[in-house]
């Protein structure tokens, strides 16, 4: 069977069989297509090679400038394959989460030509982008000399890779006329309700509908289940607060962060609909959120679901994956697609995306781009969801896996429903412009003031836009 | 009499509790499960385990998602090669320079020692990121050098303070003495000045090496992760699924543990040797 | 104290002419290396001062200009910036303040030599050898209200509902409370060494004499020990008005704005805003307060330095 399965691979990788011939043919053969797809990883150590040229830059070197995440380890763990495949040598300096990004920033704003990728979140090429750090990629995604057969960019889910372009221009839309691919999108989050399965049992609870339903049964679980809360969103005083569940809910009730008039901005956090929301959110948190809420961060958040202080968050899907993957709460919990606004049924998460970009200042740029496409590339991308942690995927077609499928079905049941039931909605909903860090920091200062009492929800919300008005005002990107 | 010394033992306890208390249950931490860290109430009743110790030192790092690679080992060292380095560098430029204020008036003297001082005005951050653009025009980006260069900001006034303070106290009589003999001034410095000075400078060394070692945002900045110390290398353990607790403990106590050796080693003079003079005038 | 830049020079004529222009060249000899190493920083603390007088985003590099004095113009308008500075002095006043008061209490304690005292004395320095930015990682654990010892150990006593870094009100308390944990030993150190440095006479003769303790600690003691206090007192009020660790771990400077210091205004501003002019200008701010504030010390410390050498 060994030469069977062999010589199947071998014709795939010379392009006698289609992928789908090539799984199916492999399943006959009794072959999953995880497994399929590490052993063509093998054999198109040497065979890919044949069709596209991989060793166009042998003997380059590129650098690359990481954080501590499971798609870096994803990534890494394959590095080597790379390596042999293309004669590259890559090295790479690795940073934890908490100063990362201030790494990157100074690494960039003294023009280093130290590093030649690096991870990004689409928020922050909105700075990076306009400075002149990065590589517009589209000269490189259109090149059709530049890309192996493996790259395929319409495999990426649409709305991932217009969240990581845009043109620059404050309040253009992402992904619209103009725009510049600032990132590839390497692996992403979406949010909804992750819970803890057992107190809801307990409490007999179904999970909750909407926001104001989610209130009622935080407050009930918090009350028949000693020594929990009933539900954990971030609160520090930083721009993480807002992106994950605040934002997400904010948006299903109609609210925005920026009304566009005009082609100028306008501070859109006190309509209506937003203070609605908020009202309702500061509620939830007063009523039933973590004691220390100003305090918490992802970590904490997550943290307490798997150490099983909360009964549920609303937060990134993988943070509830990466709970239920190994903690005391392993095995009991579950996911939830959710939409906050009762009149509303379909969900509208707003996403946060690692991507992969390219420094402006890098030297080597074709090589970095043979880099990049691969560690964006569907084989890369399959083995980093099927053997380790790169969840979710960027691409269409693992998402259609059989073998992610069956492996988020076995341990993660009810996460693929989730994550069909969100997708549709989910992309990045804030308006575009470099001030984003910014207004955001501030929106989560703002919302700390109210949760403490300190300001009415409708009076905080309405300094907080005259502020930000008078911000977006002194950089000229609003009258 | 009875009453006041209750009330000093009594203090004592509360103080060593305060001080105290809190590393103990590091200490406790550190041979705890994450699992075991996080319950709620807090309890000190757990299977000890050296597993976070292991993975520390052998530098794979088990989260819930599958093994990390960590330099914790690295981050040690490079801690020590950037403390010990810097205190070193401080003392051949500080103890002269200590000496000289101490021992001479010159014109622009008390100007120059408040100069040195005044290094420590600077708040890091301000200085940061034109010295990033200077240090990879010269070079200097990622290197030990660098970087001990750098600390100099911190360790330097240190050791010029406490150690001139103490200069000032040891009698001149002595080198007066020595040099009428015949002897050259160095000879006076190096065998009379400095023996009679080495506890307050051990006193000095010991505290700039523990803010040397304490020091996070310059090595971040100006080095790539082979040159982190270990302020930067202990983030590593709050992991995107989730913070390891019980390892930033265990990496707590081993990062305590150069500095303790070198407190003991330097006890003796610590105490005697600050009493002896240091600041005093 | 006899001049003993004369006395040198005095020796040096003894031995040969040129020995004395030797040592009026000497003190600058020995000091020149310290400060020429220094000097360096000079350079990058220059282009600081120069961004701080431009409008200088990195992310609107169109927009870069000169703006002369408008950044400052700008913080010294808006209330937060004079929040950030009433805050930042309250932050330095009560460390400061009452970690040389816990440490002057601790160093008495100490003073009367035993075992215990010894082994205190090399145990207090562990607070200190933890870097600050970890320690108040563990802290915030201990402060969590699910897992945390602290929280646990207040509810016991009957206090259930304290959030410690979390709440406005018990913000400040907390990190105080965590400098007060991390930097007291440093001060108790210093204070220790000095008393048992002091000279026995003058305690002596005030015993013979059955002066009242009280006159013999404010009148005898305290000025002796002044120096020392007020080297480790500006060492902390330098660390102090410029803390960004503690803070930063514990709150980030909020909730709210509660306790948005200089530097994490100043860090937000450079690093997360990419604001490069307005962190600069606020830093030159801080910069300015420290030099005034040390120069004050400074002042003092020569003076009671004299002072304290007349009583010994």
């Amino acid at each position: 069977m060994k030469d069977k399965a062999t010589s199947l691979f071998e014709d795939f990788a010379a392009g006698r069989l289609c992928r789908r011939d090539l799984i199916r043919g492999a399943a006959k053969l009794g072959i999953g297509s995880a497994a399929a797809s590490i052993m063509l990883n093998s054999v198109q150590t040497q065979a890919m090679a044949a069709n596209w040229d991989w060793m166009k830059f042998k003997g380059k070197s590129i650098k690359l400038l990481l954080n501590k995440h499971p798609y870096t380890d994803a990534m890494l763990a394959n590095l080597d394959h790379f390596k042999k495949m293309t004669g590259m040598n890559v090295t790479y300096d690795v940073f934890p989460e908490d100063v990362y990004f201030d790494k990157v920033t100074t690494a960039l704003s003294s023009k280093s030509t130290a590093y030649d990728v690096f991870m990004s979140g689409a928020y922050q090429t909105w700075q990076y982008g306009p400075a002149g750090w990065l590589v517009d990629l589209n000269e490189f995604i259109h090149d059709p000399a530049a890309n192996s057969p493996d790259f395929n960019v319409k495999d990426f889910l649409p709305n991932l890779l217009a969240s990581d372009s845009w043109s620059g221009v404050p309040g253009e839309p992402l992904g619209g006329k103009g725009a510049k691919q600032w990132a590839m999108p390497w692996g992403f989050e979406l949010n909804s309700i992750s819970y803890n399965k057992k107190m809801f049992a307990e409490a007999k609870l179904e999970p909750p509908m909407n926001l104001p339903d989610l209130i009622v049964k935080a407050e009930k679980l918090q009350k028949d289940i000693k020594g929990i809360y009933g539900i954990g969103v971030r609160g520090s005083r930083s721009w993480a607060t807002i992106h994950p569940g605040y934002l997400s809910g904010l948006v299903s009730y109609g609210g925005s962060d920026f009304d566009v008039v005009n082609g100028k901005l306008k501070a859109a956090m006190n309509s209506p609909q937003a203070k609605k929301f908020t009202k309702l959110w500061i509620e939830m948190i007063q009523k039933a959120g973590p004691r220390n809420w100003t305090n918490y961060t992802w970590y904490e958040v997550g943290n307490d679901l798997g150490a099983g202080a909360s009964a549920m968050i609303f937060d990134a899907d993988i943070l509830g994956f990466f709970q239920q993957a190994g903690s005391k709460q392993s095995g009991n919990i579950g996911f939830h697609a959710f939409a906050a606004n009762p009149e509303k049924k379909a969900p509208t998460p707003n996403v946060w995306i690692w991507s992969l970009a390219m420094s402006a200042f890098s030297a080597n740029k074709p090589a970095s781009w043979m880099f990049l496409q691969w560690a964006a590339g569907a084989e890369q991308c399959l083995y980093g969801a099927t053997k380790a942690s790169q969840v979710d995927p960027v691409r269409q077609s693992i998402w259609n896996d059989k073998d992610f499928q069956s492996r988020l079905n076995a341990k993660y049941p009810g996460y693929l429903e989730q994550y069909q039931a969100s997708a549709p909605g989910s992309k990045i909903y804030f308006t575009p412009q470099p001030l984003f860090f910014n207004l955001t920091t501030d929106w989560a200062a703002a919302l700390q003031e109210m949760y403490a009492k300190q300001v009415p929800v409708d009076e905080g919300l309405d300094k907080l836009a005259e502020r930000v008005q008078s911000q977006l005002r002194d950089a000229g990107i609003a009258d | 009499m009875q009453g006041k010394s209750v009330l000093r033992a009594v203090s004592l306890v509360l103080i060593g509790l305060f001080f105290l208390f809190p590393l103990f249950w590091v200490f406790l931490m550190s041979f705890m499960t994450n699992a075991d860290i996080l319950r709620n109430p807090p309890s000190v009743i757990f299977s000890p385990t050296l597993h976070n110790y292991g993975a520390l030192i052998s530098g794979n790092l088990g989260t819930v998602v599958g093994t990390q690679k960590i330099d914790y080992m690295l981050n040690l060292f490079n801690s020590f090669v950037l403390s010990s380095g810097s205190v070193i560098l401080s003392l051949i430029l500080g103890v002269p320079a200590a000496y000289a204020f101490a021992r001479f008036k010159f014109r622009l003297g008390e100007d120059m020692a408040f100069t040195l001082l005044s290094f420590r005005f600077a708040p890091p951050l301000l200085v940061l990121l034109p010295l990033l653009i200077y240090f990879q025009q010269m070079g200097l980006y990622d290197t030990y050098f660098g970087l001990i260069w750098v600390y100099q900001l911190i360790t330097l006034p240190l050791v010029l303070w406490i150690v001139r303070g103490y200069f000032e106290d040891v009698s001149e009589d002595i080198e007066l003495a020595y040099r009428l003999d015949g002897h050259s001034w160095l000879q006076t410095f190096l065998r009379i000045s400095i023996p009679l000075a080495r506890p307050g400078i051990a006193a000095a060394a010991l505290l700039s090496f523990i803010f040397a070692w304490n020091n996070f945002i310059f090595a971040l900045i100006l080095g790539s992760s082979s040159v982190q110390p270990v302020t930067v290398g202990a983030l590593a353990f709050i992991t995107a699924s989730g913070i390891e607790y019980g390892q930033i403990a265990a990496a707590l106590v081993l990062s305590i543990v150069p500095t303790l050796i070198l407190a003991l080693f330097t006890q003796r003079y610590l105490v005697e040797g600050l009493s002896l003079g240091a600041i005093k005038g | 104290m006899p001049n003993p830049a004369a006395a040198t020079m005095a020796v040096s004529h003894a031995k040969r002419r040129s020995g004395a222009r030797m040592a009026r060249i000497l003190p600058y000899l020995l000091s020149l290396p310290a400060l020429l190493t220094c000097i360096g920083i000079l350079v990058p603390f220059f282009s600081a001062v120069y961004y701080a007088l431009q409008r200088y985003n990195l992310a609107f590099p169109a927009g870069r200009k000169f703006i002369w004095l408008d950044n400052f113009v700008q913080l010294f308008l808006s209330g937060e910036f004079w929040h950030t500075i009433t805050i930042s002095l309250l932050y330095t006043a009560l460390t400061v303040g009452l970690e040389m008061l816990l440490g002057l209490a601790i160093a008495l304690l100490l003073w009367r030599r035993s075992f215990v005292t010894n082994l205190l004395s090399v145990a207090l320095i562990l607070p200190l050898m933890v870097a600050p930015e970890i320690a108040s990682l563990m802290w915030k654990l201990m402060t969590n209200a699910n897992f945390g010892i602290l929280s646990y150990f207040v509810s016991v006593i009957g206090i259930h509902d304290f959030r410690w870094a979390s709440a406005p009100q018990s913000a400040l308390f907390t990190v105080v409370l965590v400098d007060m944990w991390v930097y007291t030993p440093f001060i108790s150190i210093l204070l220790l060494a000095g008393l048992r440095g002091l000279p026995r006479q003058p305690f002596e003769a005030a015993e013979l004499d059955g002066v009242p303790t009280s006159f013999v600690f404010f009148r005898i003691m305290l000025p002796m020990l002044l120096p020392y206090m007020l080297t480790a007192g500006l060492f902390r009020m330098l660390d102090s008005i410029q803390q960004f660790d503690i803070i930063y771990a514990m709150t980030q400077g909020g909730p709210g704005n509660t306790l948005m210091v200089f530097q994490i205004q100043a860090y937000l501003q450079a690093f997360t805003f990419t604001n490069i002019g307005r962190a600069s200008a606020i830093l030159v701010v801080l910069w300015a307060i420290t030099f005034a504030l040390s120069k004050v010390f400074m002042k003092n410390w020569l003076r009671l330095r004299e002072r304290a050498h007349g009583l010994a």
